[in-house]
């Protein structure tokens, strides 16, 4: 299963916002894999969201294969539409 | 089992426009553009290079017009020495094939007659001050580095006594903390999480490292580190051939792991067959010292000594069965 998403949190998918998203991966038994342009990278690792250096606005195509696929398509993109709480990261500053 | 851990297919570029070539490259080649800069536009397919041979004398059969063309000493004294009409002729013959890039060497001008059509048939004509010879062993190896396969793969890449090992595995399953351990012990991390592999050559394979990120790593519970900060240049590298692929998997009861060490087994990437080991993980198991033997017995095998080939025919000496010994040494 695939599905194209938009980076929409102003300061990309940096460290706070990787690792939600890396705790969010983890607890699915599936594969997940995150592309931004030629580069694919495992979801579940820190290291390699984070090396995409993928700014607002960029897109990214997550692609998931395992028995619970669907959860995990749907747990990621519902973090990308929250744009990863960023909201509260600015007030907290 | 292994494929989950590669993207799905290879990655390779497809094109390469001369306009990037020539800003990129400029300084590195020596070079200068003869024609108008519109030309530029034009695409560089493949990494052959070639000298233009008898489509100078108007033989069209066989040309392989979809090269970089490189014209050198020898090419430019002919075309001079042409009557204006035969160098019209060759050149309106060659140029009305769509030659991707012309490069003339050695500082050399190309006849104006050439520039014309070229610039007509938006073909571009770069000047280079290098020698025939160096600028084509160059050019050859820039595009075919350009245009080699690649892909990225999630795992680590050590250098382990010169070896390039490069570590697969479910995430969490330890490849980053056994590559710090190594590190520890005097060997360098090429890159953790995230391998750019490029295949260069039949069977061989290149490992690299991110540019900006590539010298860290990451630890569970500790998260991520410098390694060239915390142990210096000695424990790193920027690309390290991979030698061989060691797969940590899980211990599982029923699962058939190599005893012997006869099975040589191996796996593909991008094509290329690599040396491949299965390591089963038992808490308590010290992966690290595994490591560095798998990375010695691979130096042996070099040499031309297999431990366990070795074992089993002595094995069959001692057994009287000496004649067998050549039917088995596969």
């Amino acid at each position: 299963m695939s599905a194209e998403l938009k980076i929409q949190n102003k300061l990309g998918l940096h460290a706070r916002p990787a690792a939600m998203l890396v705790q969010a991966t983890n607890k699915f038994k599936s594969e997940i894999l995150i592309k931004k342009n030629d580069m694919e990278v495992n979801a579940k690792s820190i290291l390699g969201i984070m090396m995409l250096a993928a700014e607002h606005g960029s897109s990214l195509v997550l692609t998931v294969s395992g028995e619970d696929a669907e959860q995990a398509l749907n747990a990621v993109t519902e973090l990308f539409e929250r744009k990863f709480d960023e909201a509260e990261e600015e007030e907290n500053g | 089992m292994l494929k989950s851990f590669f993207t799905d297919g290879t990655l390779m570029k497809k094109t390469l426009k001369v306009s990037q070539f020539y800003s990129q490259q400029k300084e590195r080649f020596q070079l200068s553009l003869y024609t108008q800069e519109r030309t530029l536009e034009s695409l560089i397919v493949n990494h052959e290079v070639s000298r233009p041979g008898l489509i100078l004398c108007g033989f069209t059969k066989k040309f392989a017009y979809d090269r970089t063309l490189i014209f050198g000493e020898t090419e430019i004294v002919y075309l001079e020495n042409l009557p204006q009409k035969e160098l019209s002729t060759y050149i309106e013959t060659m140029c009305s094939f769509d030659i991707p890039c012309i490069v003339v060497s050695k500082g050399l001008k190309p006849p104006k007659r050439m520039v014309e059509v070229a610039n007509r048939r938006r073909i571009p004509v770069l000047g280079t001050t290098l020698g025939t010879q160096e600028f084509s062993r160059k050019l050859t190896g820039f595009l075919e580095q350009y245009f080699a396969p690649h892909t990225f793969v999630h795992g680590s890449l050590a250098d382990v006594y010169g070896v390039g090992v490069m570590y697969l595995g479910a995430s969490g399953i330890g490849k980053s903390e056994c590559v710090l351990d190594l590190v520890e012990r005097g060997h360098r991390l090429v890159c953790d999480d995230v391998v750019h592999i490029t295949r260069v050559g039949e069977n061989t394979l290149v490992g690299m490292a991110d540019e900006k990120f590539g010298n860290h790593m990451e630890i569970r519970g500790l998260g991520i580190i410098d390694i060239f900060r915390l142990f210096g240049i000695r424990a790193v590298r920027s690309r390290k051939r991979i030698e061989v692929v060691v797969e940590l998997v899980h211990w599982e009861e029923n699962v058939a792991f190599d005893r012997t060490g006869l099975a040589d087994r191996t796996t593909e990437i991008l094509g290329a067959e690599l040396p491949l080991v299965q390591v089963p993980l038992v808490p308590g198991k010290n992966i690290t010292v595994i490591s560095e033997v798998i990375a010695m017995n691979y130096l042996l095998k070099l040499k031309g000594y297999h431990s366990a080939k070795e074992f089993n025919r002595r094995l069959l000496e001692e057994m009287g069965q000496g004649s067998y010994i050549d039917e088995l040494s596969e």
